[in-house]
C-alpha cells in the first residue's frame, strides 16, 4: 500500500484528500489522465457518501471517509471506505445517456462515470463501512517496447 | 483552485463564457449563479469556452445540462469550445454535449454562428 488518508466526511476536506492523492501519485510517476481519473472518482464518491450517508453514529461528530491507494501489476487500486448508511453504488439503475436533453435526468452520473473508468468495481458492506474498491489501468508509455 | 468565469459581451442572440480551472463540487453553484441570468428566451446560444477549464466532475456537468435544459426549452444551444482532455473524454462518456456542438476554437464557433445568424435573416429555415 502507498498510502492510506483518512479524513471527516466533509466537502471542505475532499479538496485537501484529493491534493494529497494528487502529490502522492505525482511522486510515484503517475501521468496526468490517471492522476485526473482518480481525482474524479474520490470526488463522486466522497460527495455520494456526504449527501447520502445519513446521520453519524452516536458519539461521533460526523462520517469518516478512507482512501487506501496501492499499484500492482500494471493496475492502480483505491479502496474507498466511508461509514455512511449502507449503500452500494453498483446497484443505481444506470442514466439514459441517449434520451434527449429535455427529457434527461441532470444527475446519476458520478457512478455511471467511476463505472466506465474503472477496469474493476466492487462492492462490499465490511464492519459498518461501505467499502468500495476500485482498479485503473495504468496506461503505459508508448515508447516502451 | 477555484473557478474563474468570464463573461463577454453578448453578440446577436449569443453569449460567450470563458470557464477557468476546475469545475466541480466546490465550484458548480458559482458557474449555475453567473448563467442563471443570462438564460433568456432571447438567448439562443450560450458559447462555453472552455480551452482554460483543467477538471469536471458530475456536478459540472449537471450544470451544463441545467443550462442544456433551459434554452432548449426555447430551441437555444449550448456550444463547447475547445475542451481539454480530461473534460472532452468525460463528455464522451457521458455523453455532455452533441459532437456537432463542440468546437476546436473559438473561431470556429463564430463562423457556425454567423452561418446560423444569415440563415435567419434570410428566412431560409430549409435546413
Amino acid at each position: 500500500m502507498l498510502i492510506r488518508l483518512i479524513v471527516p466526511g466533509e466537502y471542505a476536506r475532499v479538496e485537501d484528500l484529493n491534493a494529497s492523492l494528487e502529490a502522492v501519485l505525482n511522486r510515484h510517476g503517475m501521468a496526468r489522465a490517471i492522476r485526473d481519473d482518480v481525482r474524479l472518482i474520490v470526488e463522486e464518491l466522497a460527495s455520494n457518501a456526504i449527501d447520502y450517508g445519513g446521520e453519524p453514529a452516536a458519539g461521533t461528530a460526523q462520517h469518516e471517509l478512507s482512501v487506501d491507494i496501492s499499484i500492482e501489476d500494471g493496475l492502480l487500486h483505491l479502496e474507498f471506505r466511508d461509514t455512511g448508511a449502507p449503500f452500494d453504488p453498483l446497484s443505481a439503475p444506470e442514466p439514459d445517456i441517449d434520451a434527449d436533453i429535455r427529457d434527461r435526468a441532470i444527475g446519476g452520473l458520478g457512478v455511471y462515470l467511476i463505472r466506465q473508468l474503472a477496469h474493476r468495481i466492487t462492492y462490499q458492506r465490511i464492519d459498518a463501512c461501505n467499502v468500495l474498491r476500485v482498479s485503473l489501468r495504468i496506461p503505459q508509455p508508448e515508447s516502451e517496447p | 483552485m477555484s473557478l474563474e468565469i468570464t463573461l463577454l459581451p453578448p453578440g446577436q442572440g449569443s453569449q460567450r463564457v470563458v470557464v477557468a480551472g476546475r469545475l466541480d463540487t466546490h465550484t458548480y453553484e458559482d458557474l449555475d449563479e453567473a448563467l442563471a441570468p443570462l438564460m433568456t428566451t432571447q438567448l439562443h446560444s450560450l458559447v462555453l469556452d472552455l480551452s482554460q477549464l483543467e477538471y469536471i466532475s458530475s456536478a459540472g456537468i449537471r450544470s451544463i445540462f441545467k443550462a442544456r435544459k433551459t434554452l432548449a426549452a426555447h430551441g437555444g444551444k449550448v456550444l463547447v469550445v475547445n475542451p481539454q482532455p480530461q473534460i472532452q473524454k468525460v463528455f464522451d462518456v457521458v455523453k455532455a454535449v452533441p459532437l456537432n456542438d463542440i468546437f476546436g476554437s473559438t473561431a470556429e464557433a463564430d463562423a457556425y454562428l454567423d452561418a446560423m445568424q444569415r440563415k435567419v435573416l434570410q428566412g431560409d429555415d430549409s435546413d
